[in-house]
């Protein structure tokens, strides 16, 4: 069963950590399911890029071991595990800046064995931009669709995507969505992704890995998060706080006057059914947004520290 | 292929259950016809904008009901649907309709009688309104 259970992990960190003057990470154990879209989420300084450059090897981990595709990194024989990874970073490279767009492809063509030149055009199409210009005089979003149709023009089995759609306009973002949703089309390929849109995690991730301060506060399947976190405005006869605090999976009560209560919770369900059984009535309900489940986490992540 | 599923994301109802619930009917009814092919797992996520996790959970379901068929590296197709079974499916997906319209009842506090009356009240809106209103 473990066996298995390691072949279907596309990258698995274990016991990772880097210590820097400024900040600290890990350790993290995280395996990224091979076959999914995950998501990795959390405030600015978190962490998210630096576990990107580890899977890369462009930043090597203090502690711990990072394998990717089942192929341990920094070993010297790697050259074959990264033919298969295709990587847009979150920033630019400057060094690429006097490059031609078309320039840094026929590079790419000579590096990558399965390069496949009618799909880079055929990005290009897609993407409306074109490729006979300097990297570095282009518009942020034309260099970002650019630097996204050669990414994926050599079909790589792990597409490492860091804030995917920075600098790009409204259309641009919605093609770039299809794109990565037919570019998963055959169902053994795999995306690491961060992303501070929270349209964008809800559309494309199966899975949400919630990071902050160089930690993971959690990993979760995406329907069953937004199913289980919710609002509930709940009345009931003489209601008082610490009867209500009670409440399956609390994450908060707020008085609103009389004998309602507003009331957060991570077990919906559960929620409801006690609710029902203690005869208090649900006024309203309201299903958790991205960004306020995350704050809620993190309130939750800085309480737990200060009592230990 | 667009199927015409819709989901609520305010219900407490998971997901899982809603798009199963919406696929089964359509199936039984005969909507979609034996040896239709269903859209991919990963299509058919992004159209309801759920994971493939969810999918995956509703077309297994499905298979097991043998309501769908798998065809390996081929696709998901509609599967034959006996005349027996049709109407037991047919016949579940409105009681558990009708269950969890008692359920919303309840939960606002209606009495027994209040919920006879709104449901003969829907029954005529639906049924003796106009000429064929259904």
């Amino acid at each position: 069963m473990m066996e298995e259970l390691r072949e279907e992990a596309a990258i698995r960190f274990n016991g990772i950590a880097k210590r820097k003057p400024n900040f600290k990470l890990g350790p993290i154990t995280l395996e990224i399911p091979a076959g999914y879209i995950t998501a990795i989420v959390g405030p600015n300084g978190s962490g998210k890029s630096t576990l990107f450059k580890m899977a890369l090897d462009l930043e090597k981990p203090d502690d711990g071991t990072v394998t990717v595709l089942g192929h341990a990194v920094g070993r010297s024989d790697d050259a074959h595990m990264k033919q298969r990874i295709g990587y847009l970073p979150e920033e630019p490279s400057e060094h690429e800046s006097k490059l031609k767009a078309s320039e840094k492809a026929r590079f790419n063509s000579f590096w990558y064995e399965s390069w496949d030149v009618n799909r880079y055009q055929e990005l290009l199409l897609t993407l409306q931009v074109n490729d006979n210009l300097a990297l570095g005089k282009m518009s942020k979003g034309m260099r970002r669709k650019c630097d996204f149709a050669i990414a994926l023009s050599h079909s790589p089995d792990l597409l490492l995507l860091d804030e995917p759609s920075s600098g790009l306009d409204p259309l641009a973002w919605k093609t770039m969505i299809e794109l990565l949703h037919r570019y998963m089309e055959p169902g053994d390929r795999t995306i690491l992704m961060t992303s501070h849109i929270v349209e964008e995690v809800k559309r494309l991730a199966d899975y949400i890995v919630f990071m902050a301060q160089g930690r993971v506060l959690g990993v979760y399947e995406k329907d069953e998060l937004f199913s289980s976190w919710f609002t509930f405005f709940v009345r009931g006869e003489g209601l008082a706080e610490h009867k209500i605090a009670g409440i399956p999976g609390q994450c908060g009560v707020d008085s609103i006057g009389g004998s309602t209560f507003r009331i957060t919770t991570n077990r919906a369900f559960d929620a409801e059914q006690w609710c029902e059984a203690e005869g208090l009535q649900i006024v309203s309900r309201q299903a958790l947004e991205l960004d306020e489940i995350m704050s809620t986490l993190l309130l939750q992540d800085q309480r737990g520290k200060r009592k230990s | 292929m667009r199927l015409p599923i819709q989901i609520n994301e305010q219900s407490a109802e998971p997901l899982y259950h809603q798009i199963e619930v919406q696929l089964r009917a359509l199936i039984v009814s005969g909507q979609l016809e034996e040896g239709t092919l269903l859209p991919s797992i990963r299509e058919l996520a992004q159209t309801v904008k759920c994971s493939v996790i969810t999918v995956k959970r509703v077309y297994s379901d499905l298979e097991n009901e043998g309501l769908l068929r798998t065809r390996q590296g081929t696709g998901t197709y509609v599967a034959k649907v006996g005349e027996q079974e049709r109407d037991r499916h047919r016949l579940s997906s409105v009681i558990e309709a009708l269950d969890q319209a008692v359920t919303a009842g309840k939960r606002m506090q209606c009495s027994e009688e209040e919920l006879k009356e709104l449901f003969q009240e829907a029954m005529v809106r639906h049924y003796k309104q106009g000429d064929g209103a259904i």
